[in-house]
């Protein structure tokens, strides 16, 4: 089983499955999110790949399926509710189950470590939260490559490291907000332009180190609770709630500048950016878009930051 | 006295457009306002007296109005990207200005948006919320995507949404009027419906049927809507029959609210559109043993919201009830969900790059190029 999944929203305690971090395939969807985009194209053209999961909870994810319906592959969309009340969290309780009964039809096999999964995906992400508590004497870059390394792997052998201590020394501080940063090449032009990266609101990253499992009735239940609940994406439709979050950090943290990182034709992140930067510019905090159209590119963003590091 | 088409018309848009700054003159309105997404369960909302206006609508009709450029700079001068729906892009243009062909709706006291037609609409609504810093209700709709029985969570929310509506309002909910209400918006898709079909075999204008389809829209639970089709369609059925010289195409994807005939008609020479997808979206099907039964029927089901081989089914029984022997293909830089319902068409098409209001989008030298290509095609089988 070598499932490929394309959003946090896929439950990683019910079993591995490889998160999509970029490709290098066919790129012809018209307006179509270019993450989304090669993501189709790895499970169409991968032959290691024999399924696919994903949520219904932008416009590019809930037509995935019209695009790979007929590929022949376990193909999964799990309805994840723009909600996080009680009732939205049982609902989507139901469906998790739903989703580990067809795993295990489709697969035919038992899958009954769920509860043993999840407190290894609790530690991973604690010691995620540790690193990205020393953001400030690590190398971001390092600290993602790390979190990507460990989730293109199976759980029981993902092994999160980050690999040394590196003093950046006085440097204006900027805090990243962004959907899955695929390109590592993007947070090291920002580090290379001589900005220190010292928080995110990253699915993979300060999102990913929120992620708990409360104790609930069933394992579902607290898986959901654990999507739902602790971790907000724009996609669950709560942009004033996920703003205050990152602004309070941003305070926090004493930043001089954010920066927004969207895949192009991601409608959820560009309408987020259309009010953060209202905010942020009413703080006077200089914020700093950047659009890529697909999973590897970088956005002509060398001479971007170039620039915007010159304004702070 | 019968009253005329035009009469009815005019009579709905004077009501639905009553509290527009342009003819309000300052007036407020004498009930609570909602802002609602063209799939919202209004049912509840003409049930409790409170008045209901669509953004999306509007954007139409300011790119009718020849507008919409105006508004769509104004948005991108607040750095809204023109990447995202251009209905809301319109609408923030609108709104900034505080101007429109009927001026601005009057401000809501809530907002409620659903995504059983797309996921975008609950992210504009967002902005909105920021906007008039007031109630925002997200209605979730998991349709066909669903694996297990969504009734009671969908019902759970249309209940709280009673609740929520009932204390803004002041009002109580009356069950057997929102039986009579829901009976009327049953009335209003049977009658359209009636309209619609005769697209295929007598001359109807297919502007008339996407302009008229706004008051299955914005008036679906109105009395007068059904009044208004059930004359329409007696009215067609006395029009000649379809020309047999052109050629049927299936127009798949929005009207192009900015064109006077709303669709390309300066290329399609030679061609007749014998039916359209997007004027039956919103024959909802209210069927279900209560009134709780049939709002989770109607509008967790929308055609948008079904499965990919649901929508299939579904549009190839369209297409062959209107004869087509082609398809003109949209695909709409607003809305991805729609495109995809024609992806697995087995009938040739020409698929045209549009906006279905932004009027700058389209390569119309192209485009012509393509429909002389499909001529070709459907000519010489």
């Amino acid at each position: 089983m070598r499932l490929l999944a394309l959003s946090g929203f896929v439950p990683e305690a019910v079993c591995d499955v490889e998160r999509f971090v970029h490709f290098s395939g066919d790129r012809n969807i018209a307006h179509y999110c270019g993450y989304a985009n090669d993501y189709i194209s790895q499970v169409i053209t991968d032959p290691g790949i024999d399924g696919a999961v994903f949520p219904k909870s932008c416009d590019s994810s809930r037509i995935i399926g019209s695009y790979l319906d007929s590929c022949g592959k376990f193909i999964y969309q799990i309805p994840v509710p723009p909600r996080r009340d009680r009732a939205a969290v049982l609902y989507l309780a139901e469906e998790l189950q739903r989703y580990h009964q067809s795993l295990e039809e489709y697969y035919e096999c038992r899958l009954q470590d769920i509860p043993d999964r999840m407190e290894r995906i609790w530690q991973r992400n604690r010691m995620i939260g540790e690193a990205y508590d020393r953001l400030e004497s690590i190398s971001y870059t390092d600290y993602l490559q790390a979190i990507h390394s460990c989730l293109k792997k199976p759980l029981s052998e993902q092994k999160f490291q980050v690999s040394s201590e590196c003093n950046m020394g006085l440097k204006k501080r900027v805090f990243l907000v962004g959907s899955f940063l695929s390109n590592e090449r993007i947070p090291a032009a920002v580090e290379s332009v001589g900005l220190k990266i010292v928080g995110d609101d990253l699915p993979e990253s300060g999102r990913l180190r929120n992620q708990m499992y409360p104790e609930r009735d069933t394992v579902y239940a607290s898986i959901a609770e654990g999507m739902l609940l602790n971790r907000l994406s724009p996609t669950q439709s709560d942009f004033e709630r996920m703003i205050d979050r990152d602004l309070h950090e941003i305070h926090k943290s004493g930043v001089d500048a954010v920066i927004f990182i969207t895949q192009k034709y991601c409608e959820p992140y560009d309408y987020l950016y259309y009010i953060f930067r209202k905010k942020l510019e009413a703080q006077k905090i200089p914020a700093l878009k950047i659009s890529v159209t697909n999973s590897e590119d970088s956005g002509k963003l060398e001479l971007i930051l170039d620039a915007f590091a010159d304004t702070l | 006295m019968v009253p005329s088409i035009g009469k009815l018309q005019s009579e709905l848009m004077r009501e639905y457009y009553r509290y527009f700054s342009k003819y309000a003159k300052g007036a407020l309105p004498d009930r609570k306002v909602a802002w609602v997404t063209s799939f919202a369960p209004v049912e509840i909302l003409e049930a409790l007296d409170i008045l209901y206006y669509y953004p999306e609508s509007y954007a139409a009709v300011i790119a009718a109005s020849g507008k919409e450029q105006e508004f769509l700079e104004q948005s991108r001068a607040l750095q809204l990207t023109c990447d995202c729906c251009s209905y809301s892009c319109c609408m923030e243009g609108c709104i900034e200005q505080m101007s429109g062909p009927r001026g601005t709706p009057p401000k809501p006291d809530i907002l409620i948006a659903t995504n059983n037609q797309c996921s975008t609409l609950p992210n504009w609504w967002n902005i909105l919320a920021d906007r008039y810093k007031v109630p925002l209700v997200i209605l979730d709709y998991p349709g066909e995507t669903a694996q297990t029985d969504a009734s009671s969570y969908v019902t759970g929310q249309h209940r709280e949404l009673i609740r929520e509506l009932e204390e803004l309002s002041g009002n109580s909910l009356d069950l057997e009027r929102l039986t009579s209400v829901i009976t009327r918006s049953e009335q209003s898709v049977a009658a359209w419906k009636k309209v619609t079909c005769l697209m295929s075999t007598r001359q109807v204008n297919p502007t008339v049927l996407f302009d008229d389809i706004n008051y299955l829209i914005t008036a679906r639970c109105k009395e007068k809507t059904a009044e208004l089709y059930t004359k329409m369609a007696d009215e067609f059925k006395e029009l000649p029959e379809a020309l047999s010289d052109r050629v049927p195409v299936f127009w798949l994807g929005y009207p192009l609210w900015y064109h006077p005939d709303r669709y390309l008609s300066e290329i399609m020479d030679g061609f007749r559109i014998s039916g359209s997808n997007y004027i039956a979206w919103w024959n909802l099907d209210y069927s279900g043993d209560d009134v709780f039964d049939q709002l989770y029927h109607a509008y967790n089901y929308t055609f948008l919201n079904l499965s990919q081989s649901s929508r299939n089914e579904r549009l190839k029984q369209w297409i062959d009830e209107s004869g087509a022997q082609c398809a003109v293909t949209l695909r709409n830089k607003s809305c991805k969900c729609d495109f995809v319902s024609a992806r697995l068409l087995k009938l040739p098409q020409a698929e045209l790059q549009i906006d279905m209001i932004d009027r700058t989008f389209p390569d119309l030298e192209r485009a012509r190029r393509q429909m002389e290509i499909l001529k070709e095609i459907v000519c010489t089988k």
